[in-house]
């Protein structure tokens, strides 16, 4: 009899109610928040400049190479092409080639799409599709996005997962047999 | 309404029945999964842009031009380089493994002294240069009390250690045993100069007495280049090959013919073939011909050679028969195993070369011209070749001649390889100062008093000259394709350094002036041989070569008979003298050869039988030098009283994929003296068996 007053006292079954709630706002709202830490890149890199201004594409720093393989980000030998020495006034350019290129130190770009040394991924292979299915349109953007990095992982929010991949092959009709992306 | 126990268990509910319902588990789960793959000691890739360039590797027993591919500047896979006459686009089963072994945990990462047994301290190349400059000023002019070995018989490097112990009053610089050492002995011999090469590539009928073409004679990877190319698959064959030797190893099973002769009796082989030329009335317009065919009607007749080798006369006759009726024969005589052989087996060889007209012809034997030197102060290169380190470390050991105070070893494992291997690491040991200039943590770096590792080829300039048994004079060089992994220093500069030390002047200030001028001397650019190519010359030497009969006459004796012969082989696959079997190659050791951790020996069930061995019996062979434990394995590839064993297992230094895997067939060579020349020779071993 005592325990069925206390009960009453404290409002029936509302605290498993508040704490079901508790723990939804924490686990959709709060904790995709905490789990990721956010990060900006070494440099302010400015898309925008090297398209529009200087006329370049894509697949002027973004290229395959001879032997069908992606180069991916480019390294400072191509970028000393042209910054070889400081040719404008930004900031930017001027820490990209005091602190980078002057000390032979390769950017250290964080990788939106990093996937593990354990999935064979060919660019070559998925040329069909557009960049930006996969990657942010940053092609006319004079900011970088914000790399979220996950906390646990240490991988990038937008790290495509293994379902996405899957899905995809699903639907366009591609093996989805292990070999295929696990060499 | 205030908090008690019911209620905080209700929120408590609550609250976990809410998180199963929100990622916060599912994916923290997925997240930790992910960790997991990237914790610190997991390998991680190395990304970034895939390169190719041209190399030169030395891993092997002959150097291999290669194209190495890197990912963001690190070497991960070598291929042939197609372009490159040396090996024409072959890659040898070690060099294969090449950007593996550039990793590998034996990999030395810095110079170190000794300072207790197996125990060494890190020390700065400062130091370890200052250390070395003390030892050799105080010998410095003293005949006799500095000693170099070098493990490259191709490299300008050993034109630099030579040059170097010439200018510090020694005489002692030498190469490790190999080939060449019997060949330009014979080369002498017969009066000629320079080297002794083979055109392969244009012979349609090719004898090989001895010589294991395919593993360990010569340039083995262009052999097989060669033998590929004369023999396509499902296409004409162009060259005949004939193979007479002790077992039937890769050479012998892709002739056409095996003829199975007992090891160190290629020399009576040849001269019994030259019987029936001259019989035929084969002759050579040479100053000794009479001498020499006086010699062989006398002492080589078809019933004394078939006591001595068991290959019946009219066998003989067939094979003397054939090769005078190819229109580009050539006949080439090597050691089974690549070293020991002495230079009676190529005097025998050349003789049957000269009978049949075919020196310095195309498709015949060639004398090739050394390539000019770098370094003024060196040995001529076949004076280098000549040398006898055997002979030497033998004559240390017994203390007949004085044990130098400074002993240096360059890409070279004396501990391990050479021959009666015991006595000749006891010889080491008595050297007060011992250095090594290994790139892995080998046998002999692990006795040494200080260590300066060399960087791979893959981190330094080098270049090979010519490699003995090619059929031009030709030179191929190689500039770094990634930075230094470790703290290593290319050991022509440690010497070009340490000599400027010492007053020493040897015309160059680094290693890269060294193999540009070495270049610049032969004729070739440098530029296109760093980008791959190789400089070829088609120059061979004048004058005319004799039978060196008063030589032959002494050299070549007769087998007793009655025992059981020693025929070891080298399999580049299992490493060589200085290579351990890289980590790659493990997985493709043939049970035949190491079963467990022991060492399979082969012999076929006649000699088994009279063994009184069976499959898989274990038994110690005894030489004069030393002991082995093996198992037997029966083999009717092997002929009669005669016991194959592999080389290259037994190592006790290395790493985990090569130490303590079988024993090292080395320790039970016999080491003799070829009477007439003076070399040493350990073709000729024998073994007792229990």
């Amino acid at each position: 009899m005592e325990e069925k007053r206390t009960s009453k006292q404290c409002g029936g079954v509302l605290p498993f109610f508040i704490g079901v709630l508790a723990s939804l706002i924490v686990g959709w709202w709060v904790f995709p928040q905490v789990i990721y830490s956010q990060k900006t890149q070494p440099i302010d890199f400015s898309h925008k400049v090297h398209v529009e201004g200087e006329g370049m594409d894509c697949e002027s720093c973004h290229m395959f190479m001879e032997d069908g393989s992606f180069a991916g980000l480019p390294s400072n030998e191509q970028c000393a092409e042209c910054h070889e020495d400081i040719l404008g006034e930004s900031k930017a350019e001027e820490v990209y080639v005091t602190e980078y290129l002057q000390k032979g130190v390769e950017v250290p770009w964080l990788v939106y799409q990093y996937q593990p040394d354990n999935v064979y991924f060919s660019h070559m292979a998925h040329q069909g599709f557009e960049c930006t299915d996969c990657h942010p349109d940053v092609g006319n953007s004079d900011t970088l996005p914000t790399y979220y990095e996950n906390r646990i992982s240490g991988y990038s929010k937008q790290t495509m997962k293994m379902w996405q991949c899957e899905r995809c092959h699903a639907e366009v009709g591609t093996s989805n047999a292990c070999y295929v992306c696990h060499k | 309404m205030g908090i008690d126990r019911r209620t905080f268990i209700q929120l408590v509910t609550g609250g976990v029945v809410g998180s199963l319902f929100t990622p916060v588990i599912w994916k923290s789960l997925d997240d930790a999964a992910i960790w997991s793959q990237n914790w610190s000691w997991i390998p991680r890739l190395k990304y970034g842009a895939i390169t190719e360039q041209a190399s030169l590797s030395k891993f092997g027993a002959s150097p291999c031009a290669e194209i190495v591919k890197s990912v963001g500047g690190s070497p991960y896979l070598t291929k042939g380089n197609e372009e490159n006459e040396m090996s024409k686009g072959g890659v040898d089963p070690i060099s294969a493994s090449g950007p593996q072994l550039m990793y590998s945990p034996s990999r030395i990462d810095g110079p170190m002294k000794k300072v207790g047994e197996g125990k060494y301290e890190s020390i700065s190349w400062e130091d370890a240069e200052k250390l070395l400059s003390e030892k050799l000023a105080a010998v410095k002019g003293q005949k006799g009390k500095l000693a170099i070995v070098s493990g490259d018989s191709t490299g300008t490097a050993s034109e630099v250690l030579s040059g170097f112990a010439t200018e510090m009053g020694s005489s002692d610089c030498y190469l490790m045993p190999g080939e060449e050492q019997g060949a330009t002995v014979a080369l002498n011999s017969m009066g000629g100069n320079g080297q002794i090469g083979y055109d392969l590539d244009n012979a349609d009928f090719i004898l090989f007495v001895g010589a294991d073409a395919m593993d360990s004679w010569g340039p083995v990877v262009r052999n097989q280049r060669v033998y590929s190319e004369s023999r396509p698959t499902g296409g004409d064959i162009t060259t005949k090959y004939l193979y007479a030797g002790a077992f039937l190893n890769n050479t012998a099973a892709a002739s056409d013919k095996w003829i199975p002769v007992a090891p160190g009796t290629g020399s009576i082989f040849c001269l019994g073939l030259a019987y029936h030329m001259l019989k035929a009335g084969a002759s050579a317009s040479v100053s000794d011909f009479a001498d020499f065919k006086t010699l062989v009607m006398s002492r080589f007749t078809p019933d004394k050679v078939e006591k001595a080798i068991g290959v019946k006369g009219a066998d003989m006759a067939a094979i003397a028969k054939q090769l005078t009726a190819a229109s580009a024969p050539v006949v080439v005589a090597g050691s089974e195993f690549g070293m020991g052989a002495g230079a009676a087996d190529v005097i025998a060889a050349s003789a049957l070369n000269m009978l049949l007209g075919r020196v310095n012809k195309e498709g015949g034997m060639k004398i090739l011209p050394n390539l000019p030197k770098a370094v003024d102060a060196a040995a001529d290169r076949s004076e280098l070749a000549a040398k006898d380190f055997a002979g030497y470390l033998a004559g240390v050991a017994s203390g007949k001649v004085g044990t130098p105070d400074v002993m240096m070893v360059y890409e070279a494992n004396p501990v391990y390889a050479m021959p009666q291997t015991e006595a000749m690491a006891s010889a080491l040991a008595k050297v007060p100062f011992f250095v090594s200039f290994s790139t892995f943590m080998d046998e002999t770096a692990s006795t040494a008093d200080l260590i300066m590792p060399n960087p791979t080829n893959y981190e330094r300039f080098d270049d090979a000259q010519t490699p003995y048994g090619i059929g031009a004079a030709m030179l191929s060089a190689c500039a770094p394709v990634a930075e230094p992994l470790y703290n290593s220093k290319a050991t022509v500069d440690v010497i070009l350094g340490v000599a400027s030390g010492l007053g020493i002047d040897l015309g160059y200030e680094s290693a890269e002036t060294v193999f540009q001028a070495k270049a610049e001397k032969a004729g070739a650019d440098w530029d296109s041989l760093v980008e791959g190519a190789a400089y070829v010359s088609d120059s061979t030497e004048s004058g005319t070569i004799k039978f060196a009969a008063s030589v032959l006459s002494k050299a070549v004796v007769m087998p007793k008979g009655g025992e059981v012969a020693l025929a070891p082989y080298s399999k580049l696959l299992n490493g060589s003298s200085t290579t351990a079997i890289p980590p790659l190659n493990v997985a493709l050791v043939s049970k035949f050869e190491l079963k467990g951790k022991d060492l399979l020996v082969q012999v076929n069930a006649k000699t088994a039988k009279k063994l009184g061995k069976s499959e898989g019996a274990m038994v110690k062979l005894s030489g004069a030098g030393g002991e082995c434990t093996a198992r037997i394995h029966i083999n009717e590839g092997v002929m009669n009283d005669v016991i194959a064993a592999p080389l290259g297992f037994g190592h006790t230094a290395w790493d985990v994929y090569s130490s303590g895997k079988g024993d090292n067939i080395s320790k039970i060579l016999t080491v003799g003296t070829e009477s007439g020349t003076g070399l040493s020779v350990w073709t000729s071993s024998f073994v007792s068996i229990a």
